[in-house]
């Protein structure tokens, strides 16, 4: 049985290593789950039944499953709503904002982001370059960093059991 | 093996006790023991409920994020509890993501399940918890709980109730010994008290009380019992010492009779009730020279005169009837075969209700005594035709006497000188007295005889005659004579006329200077009549009321009279049975009483029948 498992996620990371389909399967849950471990203030919210906006800036690598992932989800009491944008948003329109990686020039337009928005990127260099979640595989599996100084001076609360499966945590 | 009922009440109480305090402990350890399981698991089952849903929401990060190393972290927090062997965290495909094994590692993960579930088995509690994250599942946690803890707790259990167990009985059995005390002590007084009355039979042992319980009325009762037994022995053997005292008072009564009758010159016999004889003096076998066995019963009727046999025979077979007094004159064969007069008597002795218990007689020699009664009874009755034919024969002569001296004394008158005349009347005088003394020794000796045939006379014409011959002299002395109304009795009119003739004759005589007055009464008592004639007369001292009834007896030379007057009234008396006597004291008058019985004695015997002919 143990070995069944075992078996089963060995053939999971080979999958993800070779099709990046699979890799962005689970980035795409991961969006999702993120949501359900931080807390936006108010402000960040047009109304306070407006839905929790996923915004995918410029190239979409998800296709239809980031859809399909947060199909019918609902995370304190807001539903989820993805939305592809193509230049840096307004403000109170995303909630979490999701940077693929081809998209080298955003990384300069990071810092005009403003409050109230979750910067997701890929590449440990992100974080480094200010924002906020890094994807990055690691023996292929798909983790993520985290720096927590830029989260909090966007008013975002992290959880502290995000801070405890992230991979490195920017403090 | 002895049985329960028959070991003492001490190791009773003890093994009651004891039985009681281990039965009530191990129920209580039962109870206590299956209500802590009942609680321990209710609460392992909390506690295990609020462990997992910790675990649960701790990991669900690391199920969010696909990260077996935070959620092995989260696991390894169950170090903490000994007894949790297992925990393991399914994806929500139910692929595992960590796993928890004790050092030991002695349990796999099985497969999940889906549904939240509490699995106790024998070994081990299983607790199955879903894990969500925002009402979508994640996964599943799974934590399997041993429960050793459940039989170590026992074990431990175990070891107390033993313990107390153990110090209960100690106390079970001081306490015991204690009771023990209480009641096995009054108990052990009561049955050593019993023992002692049952050994000796000394019924004034007391059984000590120590309690004031069932136990000690139950001693109370004993001693009661006791006391009541205690009085009733010694009534018993009161009474037995009062029957033995009286059979040997009965013992030396008999004794003192045997003795008695053998010591007396009679011959002495009793008989049962029936008329057996049962008993014979000695003097029987020495009269008789026959032995007991030829006597006893009725073998005693081989001695008696044949001429008697018939009379001794009936008169007993009487008696024995109706308890009359036996008696009778009789003769009796000596052993030298000559027939000597006996009297014999016999009297009934009755016990206290009445009845017969036996008879006692005795047998008299009077033989010689009869023939001196025979002898003088006819030198009486020759003495008494003496007397009768001297009486008549001087009669004769003493008539001429009297009769030829007044002749003398009328027809030679003037040829006496009066010395002549005086001694003529002195001659005249004497032979008239000598003729009146003849007269009545002839009544005298006609007064023994009693007429042929009942004769009966009318007391008060026979009364009225007398005072009718006696008027001359009452009205001389100026008397008075009265009388109640007198009876018809059985007597000779001549005797009664004797009697109250000479009895008031001698009440007119002894008079005082006064007139006399008398009264004649008469009065039935004891199937007799007494007749009394009381006077007011000069009275008789006590000193000769017995010898004025004999012949000649005169108490006064101044009254004239022949002093045989009183003699003949005896006499007469006698002959019918009756009695007369006489009260009186000088100057204070007299009375003289006489008794007539109803009817003339009938004699009894021969003798007495030949002496009144």
């Amino acid at each position: 049985m143990l070995l069944l498992v075992a078996l089963g996620l060995l053939v999971a990371v080979r999958a993800t290593a070779v099709d990046e389909r699979l890799e962005y399967q689970v980035k795409a849950a991961f969006l999702l789950n993120f949501t359900k471990f931080i807390e936006w203030p108010e402000a960040a919210f047009d109304t306070p039944d407006s839905p929790i906006v996923i915004c995918i800036l410029g190239d979409d690598p998800f296709g239809k499953t980031l859809d399909q992932i947060v199909a019918g989800e609902v995370v304190a009491g807001r539903k989820i709503v993805v939305q592809r944008i193509k230049r840096l948003p307004p403000p109170k329109s995303c909630q979490e904002l999701f940077v693929y990686r081809q998209e080298k020039e955003v990384l300069k337009t990071l810092p005009e982001v403003g409050p109230g928005v979750l910067t997701i990127g890929e590449g440990e260099s992100f974080v480094r370059d200010g924002g906020m979640i890094a994807f990055v595989v690691e023996n292929r599996r798909v983790r993520f960093g985290i720096n927590k100084t830029a989260a909090v001076s966007a008013g975002l609360k992290l959880s502290s059991k995000l801070l405890n499966v992230a991979k490195s945590v920017e403090e | 093996m002895r049985s329960f009922r028959d070991i003492p009440i001490k190791q009773k109480l003890m093994v009651i006790t004891m039985a009681t305090t281990t039965a009530a402990l191990a129920l209580a350890a039962i109870g206590i023991v299956a209500f802590d399981a009942f609680l321990f698991r209710q609460s392992l089952t909390r506690d295990l409920s609020a462990l997992s849903r910790i675990i649960a929401d701790n990991s669900t990060a690391a199920l969010a994020f696909n990260d077996p190393r935070a959620a092995t972290e989260t696991l390894a927090a169950l170090r903490a509890r000994p007894h949790l062997a297992t925990a393991c965290i399914y994806r929500a495909d139910g692929s595992l993501l960590a796993k928890y094994a004790r050092q030991d590692g002695l349990f796999a993960c099985p497969s999940p399940t889906v549904q939240d579930e509490f699995r106790f088995s024998n070994t081990d509690l299983t607790v199955s918890h879903a894990i969500f994250l925002s009402g979508r599942r994640l996964g599943t946690l799974l934590m399997i709980y041993d429960l050793d803890e459940i039989s170590e707790r026992m074990r431990l259990f175990g070891t107390t109730v033993l313990g107390v167990l153990l110090v209960s009985s100690l106390i079970a059995f001081l306490l015991s010994s204690s009771l023990r005390a209480a009641i096995a002590t009054p108990i052990s007084h009561l049955v050593s008290a019993t023992t002692t009355v049952a050994q000796t039979s000394d019924y004034s042992v007391r059984a000590q009380k120590v309690s004031g319980d069932e136990l000690g009325v139950l001693v109370d009762r004993f001693n009661e019992m006791l006391a009541g037994i205690q009085s009733r022995d010694n009534n018993l053997i009161t009474a037995l010492r009062d029957r033995e005292e009286a059979l040997r008072d009965a013992e030396r009564a008999h004794e003192r009779f045997r003795f008695m009758a053998e010591s007396m010159p009679q011959k002495i016999f009793t008989t049962t009730p029936a008329g057996d004889t049962n008993y014979l003096n000695r003097q029987w076998m020495e009269f008789t020279g026959l032995s007991v066995e030829q006597l006893q019963n009725w073998g005693w009727i081989q001695v008696i005169h044949p001429d008697d046999l018939d009379a001794n025979v009936r008169n007993w077979r009487h008696s024995v009837e109706t308890g009359e007094p036996f008696l009778l004159q009789h003769r009796c064969r000596r052993a030298d075969g000559v027939y000597k007069w006996h009297l014999s008597r016999a009297h009934a002795m009755r016990d206290a209700s009445g009845r017969i218990s036996m008879w006692i007689g005795s047998t008299t020699d009077i033989h010689e005594q009869k023939e001196k009664e025979e002898e003088l009874r006819r030198a009486n009755e020759d003495l008494q035709q003496f007397a009768y034919s001297a009486s008549h024969d001087l009669q004769e002569p003493i008539r001429n006497v009297a009769v030829y001296s007044e002749i003398v004394a009328k027809r030679y008158h003037d040829l006496l000188d009066p010395d002549g005349r005086q001694f003529l009347g002195f001659l005249t005088e004497g032979g008239r007295r000598l003729a009146t003394l003849i007269d009545d020794l002839l009544a005298y000796t006609r007064a023994g005889v009693v007429e042929a045939g009942i004769a009966t006379a009318d007391a008060s014409a026979i009364l009225q005659r007398v005072i009718a011959s006696l008027s001359e002299t009452i009205r001389q002395c100026d008397g008075k004579v009265t009388y109640d109304s007198l009876p018809e009795i059985s007597m000779s009119q001549t005797h009664l006329q004797q009697v109250l003739q000479n009895l008031i004759t001698n009440a007119l005589k002894y008079r005082k200077e006064d007139p006399p007055e008398i009264h004649i009464s008469a009065l039935y008592q004891g199937a007799a009549w007494r007749f009394s004639v009381r006077d007011n007369g000069i009275g008789i001292d006590p000193e000769y009321k017995e010898k004025i009834f004999g012949v000649f007896k005169r108490l006064h030379r101044n009254y004239s009279g022949t002093g045989i007057g009183l003699a003949i009234c005896q006499r007469v008396v006698a002959r019918y049975g009756g009695r007369i006597w006489v009260e009186s004291s000088p100057g204070k008058g007299a009375t003289f009483f006489f008794t007539v019985p109803e009817r003339a004695p009938r004699a009894h015997s021969a003798a007495a029948e030949s002496s009144a002919g």
